[in-house]
């Protein structure tokens, strides 16, 4: 795919021996593709879905059945009237919601400087913001706990809301440079013609044009904090401090696993999340930045 | 000076030089609401008790056991700290480090040689002194090199259960007692057919518990034993080779259910209570949940079959929910009188019949002894036998139960015979050691 | 000449040309539109500017990222650290260790077999749903219905990821039972426990926890795609694949490789899916490098040679994040 063969011109002898199936015929071809792909995508978290309503008894059941006689919505009514797991999915939000709006603030401006400036340090630092990510985690588990037991950032909102920042920092920062790179210099240049700084021209014209990555990588950071375990059963120490994975991993147990309630928290967990992308999908929806780029 | 507090110190230098800076970092992201810090009311000692055992009893039981001591010991309060039991280690662990560890800690024998050698756990032979406990009471203790290091609370013994209908379709009338039996009883329950198999076996590689209980327990059920003096002894042993090799024959007969490789203690359970297999050597633990789950399962519990013809007394796995004081405590007087409590004849008792585990001390009878007969038949199996974990107390004992099981599944899986698993186990222990 | 058509496009379009850094920058340009009111402080203030960007990020990211790899690399030229109450300096013994461990290497076949496939189907799958969700042919609606169904196994946590897939895949999961009612297997297959097809079983889980997030960029990497390249090609004569040959991935191409370098690295140090489904095993069939490390550290209580390994790893993704960027410098 690298190399681009140069296709021999043929501009007005050929369209006559592809003739381009129907609208009506790519119509159908696409349906079907998307849901053979929806199928992938889809019929595992059915299982969970599915799962979530069945005694525990049926988990293992064979043959297989979608709905089992022993369907109840137990599952779900012990989560949500226990106020502790209720807490969980609180902690979880707030956890979550604030890396998200931190990240791409401190992203934002990273990436503008990354965008727009030449400096010293800029390759090394690059370096560095790629490749810290591949030490893997487990392995920082001691020294970094060691770390924010002395920062009293232990047991705190703040300690797991930096943790999440510093993993989720560098792609949100890779992101956000490769979308401003795509934006012409002409933009931020126009306004700082009339005396504004560079921090107008950043909050003023390019983060609004850069919603859509905006969102695609918030969608992510989101993603990153509200799953995250290891870290998050690590740093807290109390149950009210407690996030929503670490509660389902309460949920396995020394000698056996709750499934129907693991799997009903992590369909709860989900809903919220679904509604909050159902809501920010629309920036996906066509033309929006192919308009808006083009002053 | 302690390991952890050579990092802290570490830590703290380091942070110096950065204080500025971070405290800005900090500032900019607003102090949330955390709680942190053990200080209590004035002159008020809060011991921390951090323990997977809370959420595996039923809801509200065990905070009620600890409500009972708080009001025992007035000046005292238990804050209980609950976490995932598969996680625990890791947590107790990077506690250590750090010198945060929690006063009282919960504990498997698997771990304590490796949290007394880091130094993060208290000798509770010395505490005990102190106290004037009278430790004659107590059913065991693990000891790493002659001083206690963990009392087990309460202790889980792996029986046999044989599931009664299915042998019966088998033609077999009674619990094989001997390996032949086992065999044959096996044999003919796999030959009903249906995905229906003998035996199930555990080996997944990241709870390897399943070597300890399901494979170990043979040798251990013939009264072999896998150590000779501490240290390993699974080569020029006939007990262990036989034992493994019994292991091996009824893979390669066809009678072990399907998935062994990355099953777990859970799945096993599953297995069996959904009437898939036959037999299993399972936790007493599970008693209740198999009855919950399928109340139609009818099953007995039987002492693990041992070599055809021996008769003496036959050895039985066990787990533990342990207790451990951590070396970190400021309150390790306070942390004792905590576990004394734990293991005192009254709350023995309470808390081993709400855990359905045998009791930790030896006055204790808990309630299902008498009420239940399963339990009252495991009961006299117990105390027929002698409870058997060769793993307790031993250096890094997971990986040891890991190696061995790495290569275990190795000769199932027909790339080396039983003589070379026993000769690289020994190798790869002998180097732990 | 279809191609050199877009390229001279490209060029005359600068709103689609990736703007280097460091070209006519605002720095460079700017001041010549301005009065030159003390020159020295206002090219010290324009130097340091990009400085005064990026602190939020260097502040965090040194105290809580860098302090901790330190201390990991320092733990790496120690002996038995944090288990011996006096470690002693031993150099390179710990790597000496991990790079005569034959499972080191065993590791790393499995890690790069497993990464690879796993970003090469994480980008296709993305890409291909992401151009059908695309599509100018269906309603929003409908789209809206697909993409939320599509971006569905990115919503859990990975522990919940293991254990659906472990009860889907059990021999008597329901992924056996319909290929064996459809005849297609014998029905029992072990496909995490079989030495043969375990690997293959969790790279398939990982692809599918994992393409949404290529999928959800890709989306949002379309949507920047200037609709008058497609109209140009079109009015060439292009067919809908030369079309996504020589416009859509010219156009992607700077994140998709941003996101596959990413993915890459992500994707290697991916500990708790493999733990959580095989633990490693079985025998060797899935042992990775984070699982190879997280063993050493805490199930052999190794944490000198762990943070060797780790070291090593840092230093193998330092080379490639070194290409990354110097890929990107070339770009430009």
């Amino acid at each position: 795919m690298a190399t681009l063969t140069p296709t021999p011109a043929r501009t007005s002898s050929t369209p006559a021996l592809r003739r381009p199936p129907s609208k009506r015929g790519q119509k159908a071809l696409l349906l079907v593709a998307l849901v053979i792909g929806a199928m992938f995508a889809g019929l595992p978290v059915l299982w969970m879905l599915a799962s979530s309503f069945k005694a525990n008894s049926e988990i293992f059941q064979s043959p297989p059945r979608l709905v089992t006689p022993g369907f109840s919505f137990d599952a779900y009514t012990s989560i949500l009237t226990d106020p502790v797991k209720l807490r969980f999915f609180g902690n979880s939000y707030l956890v979550a919601g604030a890396v998200t709006l931190l990240t791409l603030l401190v992203a934002v401006l990273a990436a503008y400087a990354f965008s727009r400036y030449e400096f010293r340090g800029k390759k090394i630092i690059n370096v560095v913001i790629v490749s810290v990510q591949a030490v893997p985690p487990i392995t920082l588990l001691i020294p970094y706990f060691g770390l924010v037991v002395a920062l009293r950032l232990y047991n705190t909102y703040p300690g797991l809301i930096l943790t999440y920042m510093v993993f989720t920092l560098p792609y949100a920062i890779i992101m956000m440079t490769g979308y401003f790179n795509t934006l012409p210099r002409e933009l931020d240049e126009a306004v700082k013609v009339d005396g504004a700084g560079p921090l107008t021209a950043l909050w003023r014209i390019l983060v609004p044009i850069s919603v859509p990555g905006l969102v695609s990588v918030g969608v992510y950071t989101f993603m990153i904090a509200w799953n995250e375990f290891l870290f998050a059963l690590t740093l807290t120490r109390t149950e009210d401090m407690r996030t929503v994975p670490i509660g389902i991993q309460l949920l396995m147990g020394q000698h056996s696993y709750n499934w129907n309630e693991m799997m009903a928290m992590s369909i709860l967990g989900c809903i919220p999340v679904l509604i909050l992308f159902l809501f920010f999908q629309r920036y996906f929806i066509g033309g929006m930045t192919a308009g808006a780029v083009k002053v | 000076m302690s390991n952890g507090a050579r990092m802290r110190s570490l830590v703290t230098g380091r942070v110096a030089a950065i204080a500025g800076i971070s405290a800005l970092a900090l500032t900019a992201c607003g102090t949330g609401g955390g709680t942190g810090g053990s200080g209590g009311e004035d002159g008020d000692v809060v011991l921390e008790f951090a323990q997977w055992w809370e959420p595996e009893l039923p809801d509200g039981e065990f905070r009620a056991l600890i409500d009972q001591f708080e009001e025992e010991n007035p000046g005292i309060t238990v804050e209980l700290l609950s976490g995932p039991y598969a996680s625990t280690k890791e947590q107790v662990l990077a506690g250590a480090a750090a010198g945060t560890m929690s006063d009282v800690v919960g504990l498997d024998g698997a771990w304590v040689n490796d949290f007394a050698k880091q130094g993060a756990i208290a000798d509770l032979s010395a505490l005990m002194d102190e106290d004037g406990f009278d430790d004659s009471q107590l059913v065991s203790q693990v000891a790493v090199d002659g001083s206690t290091y963990m009392i087990p609370v309460v202790n889980f013994v792996y029986p046999m259960f044989t599931n009664d209908d299915l042998l019966s379709q088998a033609g077999v009338t009674a619990p094989p007692s001997t390996r032949t039996e086992f065999a044959d009883a096996a044999q003919q329950i796999t030959a009903l057919g249906d995905n229906t198999y003998g035996w199930v076996l555990p080996l997944s590689l990241e709870a390897p518990n399943g070597v300890q209980n399901d494979v170990m327990s043979w040798v251990w059920a013939s009264g072999g034993s896998m150590l000779d003096d501490g240290q390993p002894a699974l080569t020029d042993n006939p007990d262990v080779e036989s034992g493994v090799q019994f292991v091996a024959d009824l893979w390669e007969d066809g009678v072990v259910a399907p998935g062994s490789f990355t099953m777990k203690e859970q799945d096993k359970v599953e297995e069996f209570t959904n009437g898939r297999v036959g037999m299993m050597i399972d936790s007493l633990a599970h008693v209740t949940t198999i009855q919950e789950a399928n109340p139609d399962l009818q099953f007995s519990i039987s002492a693990i079959p041992a070599e055809d013809g021996y008769t003496g007394e036959r050895g039985i796995p066990y787990a533990s929910w342990g207790i451990g004081v951590a070396e970190n405590s400021e309150h390790k007087a306070e942390a004792m009188k905590l576990v004394e409590f734990l293991l005192s004849t009254e709350t023995n008792t309470q808390l081993s019949s709400i855990a359905n585990a045998f009791p930790g001390n030896t006055e204790s009878v808990p309630d299902f002894v008498e009420d239940n007969e399963l339990f009252a038949t495991a009961f006299e199996i117990y105390q027929d036998g002698y409870p058997a974990n060769e793993f307790t107390g031993l250096p890094v004992a997971e990986e040891l139960m890991r190696q061995f099981g790495e290569q275990l599944q190795k000769t199932l899986n027909g790339d080396q015979s039983v003589d070379d698993l026993l000769t690289n186990a020994q190798q790869e222990w002998e180097s732990e050691f | 000449m279809f191609t050199s058509h877009v390229e001279q496009k490209q060029q005359r379009d600068p709103v689609v040309a990736p703007v280097g850094p460091g070209r006519s920058g605002p720095d460079q340009a700017a001041p010549a539109d301005r009065p030159p009111a003390r020159p020295g402080w206002e090219r010290l203030k324009r130097r340091l500017t990009p400085y005064g960007f990026l602190t939020p990020t260097g502040v965090l990211m040194a105290i809580l990222m860098l302090t901790p790899i330190v201390m990991v690399i320092w733990y790496s030229l120690l002996d038995g650290v944090i288990t011996n109450k006096d470690s002693q300096l031993v150099g390179f013994d710990n790597y000496a260790e991990v790079l005569t461990d034959p499972v080191f290497y065993t590791a790393v076949r499995n890690t790069l077999v497993f990464t690879v496939s796993s970003v090469v189907a994480h980008f296709g799958i993305g890409l291909g749903f992401a151009m059908l969700l695309n599509t100018p042919l269906l309603s929003n609606r409908t789209k809206a219905f697909f993409r939320v169904i599509y971006v569905l196994p990115w919503l859990f946590t990975v522990a919940i990821i293991a254990v659906l897939w472990r009860l889907l895949l059990n021999p008597n999961g329901v992924v056996n039972y319909l290929l064996g009612s459809v005849g297609i297997t014998g029905g029992q297959t072990e496909w995490l426990a079989d030495p043969s097809t375990a690997l293959a079983a969790v790279t398939f889980i990982n692809i599918w926890a994992g393409y949404p997030f290529f999928m959800i960029s890709l989306l949002a990497g379309l949507q920047g795609i200037p609709r008058d390249l497609y109209e140009a090609a079109r009015v060439d004569g292009a067919t809908p694949f030369q079309q996504f040959r020589n416009v859509t991935l010219p156009q992607l191409r700077p994140i998709i490789i941003s996101m596959a370098l990413l993915d890459f690295i992500w994707t290697t140090q991916q500990f708790a899916l493999i733990w959580m489904t095989t633990g490693g095993g079985p025998i060797n069939a899935t042992e990775m490098l984070s699982t190879f490390t997280y063993k050493l550290a805490f199930s052999r209580y190794e944490f000198s040679v762990a943070s060797a390994s780790a070291v090593i790893v840092l230093l193998l993704s330092m080379v490639l994040a070194f290409f990354y960027v110097r890929h990107q410098k070339a770009r430009d």
